[in-house]
């Protein structure tokens, strides 16, 4: 019985031990890569540390530093802004953009798959590419888009290059709005919406079509049956979407780079979060202060994606009930 | 063998020949026995390149002790990379950079003063030898920490075919600038039909814009300081805040979203090429390396029959009370890591490339190649750089200027990379938004987050409590 019962030991244990081994390289990577910069930069947001001396330890200091840049709209403030103006206003225009380009693509039209094809494409376009493309079809003297907009009699923005927000604040009536570089983003992410639009695609083929036939016999029209059947049963999806999209916007960095000419331009209209943590790090070698920023930036999003969660039960809807 | 498995084969196959791919071309060349290698990073390419490998191999021609290997790398991690090799105990030799960041890595202790490699006759001497602009690059708390090989001056290039066919001279003084502005036409429309006008009509040109980066130059023209005595940091002071309303003046005249919109205009021209020649306008602030532009485009003039279009330069015009010949100059210099191993090599390497120290003809040689200013008047009065003025006379009052007392860098400070941004953002604001805060405001806010950055630098550097 003794000599089994070691021998199966002995048998586990080899075959963890295998186990142990197969895992090893991605524990490893793990442990280094991900785990100890994760913890060293937790470390680090109570220090000052240039790179080139040993981290000193300050406590706090860097996140008071950032509490009151945050009160006074300037530095890290100014970053929280500019990233939720973009956030806020890419997500929303992503969602119905791809929303209402999944329906119209769900439609048995002749054609169809090229549609979708030409709809995908731009996000497969790599971000240093299209940032190049939108930085000339935006130019505001010699670009496609102001040359359209003059033909037509329209005012001709300045975009990547204007420090105006068009949303905000919402004075469209003054005749003083106008498009700047924070919108410029905001119209390159939502050209690229072909990622979540698929999705969206995917999700109209999964709604049961039992649901529209009912709809239908009960005499529901089309923006009834949208309302009633579409979007609850796309809610989901939706919510999937929104929260990645967030998660997207908030960590913006190469197509921000590429059109601020590294440093937020024009007048730090479009110094992101992490384009910031990029300026504090590298530039001023302020690693503490831009890793307690990163954190801030990880809390952000935490709590941001907590509270999308928890509001989920109020609009998303599970066939079949909640998972 | 099946499809499949001949491309697993393939793949293996490639894979196992990178493993014996050879070494690129400059990696193989073998240091000279009884050498002592020197490793030199820079950022130069294209022909400025070609004109760095000339030097090199011309500075190991010339030596029996020391070996040069020049690394070009991108310039926009330059100083990550360096920090990380200090870091790690393997610094280059040797580094050439044009950032104002001299005193920032001075004070991390990540470069060795001049004065520790050479004796001090030689660092008086060497003080004595530069042009005051190139020392005050380099210069830190008294001490030099790096020698410039070349300096950067910015003046005015003006179209004079153009002025003249107004009836308009070069500007002498900043109301003379403002006439221009004023008195070149939008286009070619006859004037009813010019903007301004209710019939509208395009504008495709500038008499002149000022640049929102050249607020560095202007508050030195005006008067003004970008440090007091003591060499504490002043934004703010009176002369700086009329310079910055001198330059927003013009955005409030045409519009900021006019103005905006005409320099991006400028970055759309065919391989970035220069707005002066594209005739967008009558006058541009820009550095010398924009002679070679003018040259070879009256060549082309010439050689297609064509009118050849007369250009000229001059020094910043100042308005009444403000400084002659005075302006914002900025440079290449070389630096010396601290921990690297053979400094003794990368301080010849640097003499040689300036010209200090008996090597004036070679160094003449490399600015006249390179249509670098030198850094010293014993290296502009060489025969080959004189022949070289004489070929391209527009670079004449640029080399005239680099001898300036008023030549100013921005200030050589810790944190100076901030204080550029910073005071670049704050002219940006000014200039390009709708309805900006006063322009002594916007420099009293950049002045007090200056501060507070220089602030946090040196509680940074001070001992622990």
């Amino acid at each position: 019985m003794n000599t089994g019962a070691s021998s199966t030991r002995r048998r586990h244990s080899r075959r963890i031990a295998t186990a142990l081994l197969f895992i090893a390289p991605w524990a490893v990577g793990f442990l280094l890569l991900v785990l100890y910069p994760f913890a060293a930069s937790l470390y680090w947001s109570f220090c000052e540390y240039d790179l080139l001396s040993p981290p000193r330890f300050v406590g706090g200091a860097n996140y008071r530093r950032l509490a009151r840049e945050l009160l006074a709209g300037e530095g890290f403030g100014r970053a929280v802004w500019n990233t939720a103006y973009y956030a806020v206003a890419s997500v929303v225009l992503s969602v119905l953009a791809g929303v209402g380009l999944a329906v119209m693509l769900s439609w048995k039209v002749r054609g169809q798959a090229i549609y979708r094809a030409i709809f995908f494409l731009p996000s497969v376009v790599p971000t240093v590419a299209a940032a190049v493309l939108w930085m000339w079809l935006l130019d505001p003297g010699g670009g496609l888009v102001n040359h359209w907009l003059t033909a037509l009699g329209l005012p001709a923005p300045n975009w990547f290059k204007g420090v105006q927000e068009a949303a905000w604040p919402p004075d469209w009536w003054s005749g003083r709005a106008a498009f700047g570089s924070k919108d410029a983003l905001v119209l390159m992410s939502v050209w690229g919406v072909g990622n979540f639009m698929i999705i969206y695609l995917a999700a109209l083929g999964d709604i049961p079509k039992s649901l529209y036939e009912a709809a239908a016999l009960d005499g529901a029209g089309n923006l009834r049956r949208f309302w009633h059947i579409t979007l609850p049963n796309l809610s989901p999806v939706i919510f999937f979407n929104v929260v990645m999209g967030v998660i997207q916007a908030v960590q913006a960095f190469t197509q921000v780079y590429l059109v601020s000419e590294g440093r937020g331009a024009p007048a730090e209209s479009t110094l992101m979060l992490s384009l910031h943590i990029f300026l504090a790090a590298f530039q001023n070698l302020e690693m503490g202060y831009a890793s307690a920023i990163a954190w801030m930036l990880f809390v952000v999003l935490l709590a941001a994606t907590a509270a999308l969660f928890h509001s989920s039960r109020y609009w998303v809807h599970y066939q079949g009930g909640s998972p | 063998m099946t499809i499949r498995n001949a491309a697993t084969a393939l793949v293996v196959l490639l894979a196992t020949s990178l493993l014996f791919w050879p070494d690129s071309g400059d990696q193989e060349e073998a240091v000279p026995a009884g050498r002592k290698e020197v490793i030199f990073w820079h950022f130069w390419g294209g022909d400025d390149r070609r004109v760095v490998q000339d030097i090199v191999a011309r500075f190991n021609r010339s030596q029996n002790d020391h070996y040069v290997r020049a690394i070009a790398m991108p310039g926009n991690n330059l100083d990550l990379k360096l920090f990380l090799a200090v870091t790690g105990g393997r610094p280059p030799d040797v580094i050439n950079q044009d950032d104002p960041i001299v005193a920032d890595w001075a004070a991390r202790g990540a470069l060795m003063p001049l004065e520790e490699i050479a004796t001090r006759q030689e660092c008086e001497r060497l003080r004595e030898w530069l042009f005051p602009a190139a020392v005050d690059l380099c210069e830190h708390q008294g001490r030099l920490y790096g020698l410039c090989n070349g300096l950067d001056i910015r003046a005015l290039y003006y179209n004079n075919t153009m002025l003249k066919k107004y009836g308009l001279t070069p500007p002498r003084t900043i109301a003379d600038l403002d006439r221009i502005a004023e008195e070149i036409p939008a286009n070619d429309l006859p004037a009813s039909a010019r903007p301004g006008n209710s019939n509208g009509g395009r504008r495709i040109r500038f008499g002149y814009l000022p640049d929102a980066r050249r607020l560095w130059a202007w508050a030195i023209v005006f008067g003004g300081r970008w440090t007091d005595d003591h060499g504490k940091v002043v934004l703010d002071d009176e002369a700086n805040v009329r310079a910055l309303q001198w330059m927003t003046s013009y955005s409030r005249k045409y519009g900021p979203r006019t103005v905006t919109a005409f320099r991006q205009g400028d970055q759309s021209l065919p391989g970035k090429s220069f707005p002066l020649l594209a005739g967008r306008y009558a006058i541009v602030m820009d550095g010398q390396w924009r002679t070679r532009d003018i040259a070879a485009a009256q060549k082309r003039e010439r050689e297609q029959g064509q009118p050849v279009t007369e250009y000229g330069v001059c020094p910043l015009p100042p308005p009444p009370g403000g400084r002659q010949r005075a302006g914002w100059v900025n440079g290449n210099f070389f630096l010396l890591p601290r921990g690297a191993a053979n400094s003794e090599g990368a301080w010849e390497f640097m003499k040689f490339w300036s010209g200090f120290g008996g090597h004036e003809a070679d160094a003449a040689q490399t600015c006249a190649e390179g249509g670098w200013i030198p850094v010293s008047k014993a290296v502009v009065d060489q025969p080959r750089f004189q022949a070289f003025l004489r070929e391209q006379p527009l670079f004449r009052e640029f080399v005239a200027l680099a001898a300036e007392p008023f030549q100013k860098p921005t200030p050589v400070v810790p944190g100076a990379p901030f204080l550029y941004r910073e005071v670049v953002s704050t002219a940006e604001s000014a200039m390009y938004e709708d309805d900006p805060p006063a322009a002594r405001v916007l420099l009293q806010r950049a002045a007090k987050n200056v501060d507070r950055h220089l602030e946090r630098f040196n509680r940074k550097r001070s001992p622990a409590p």
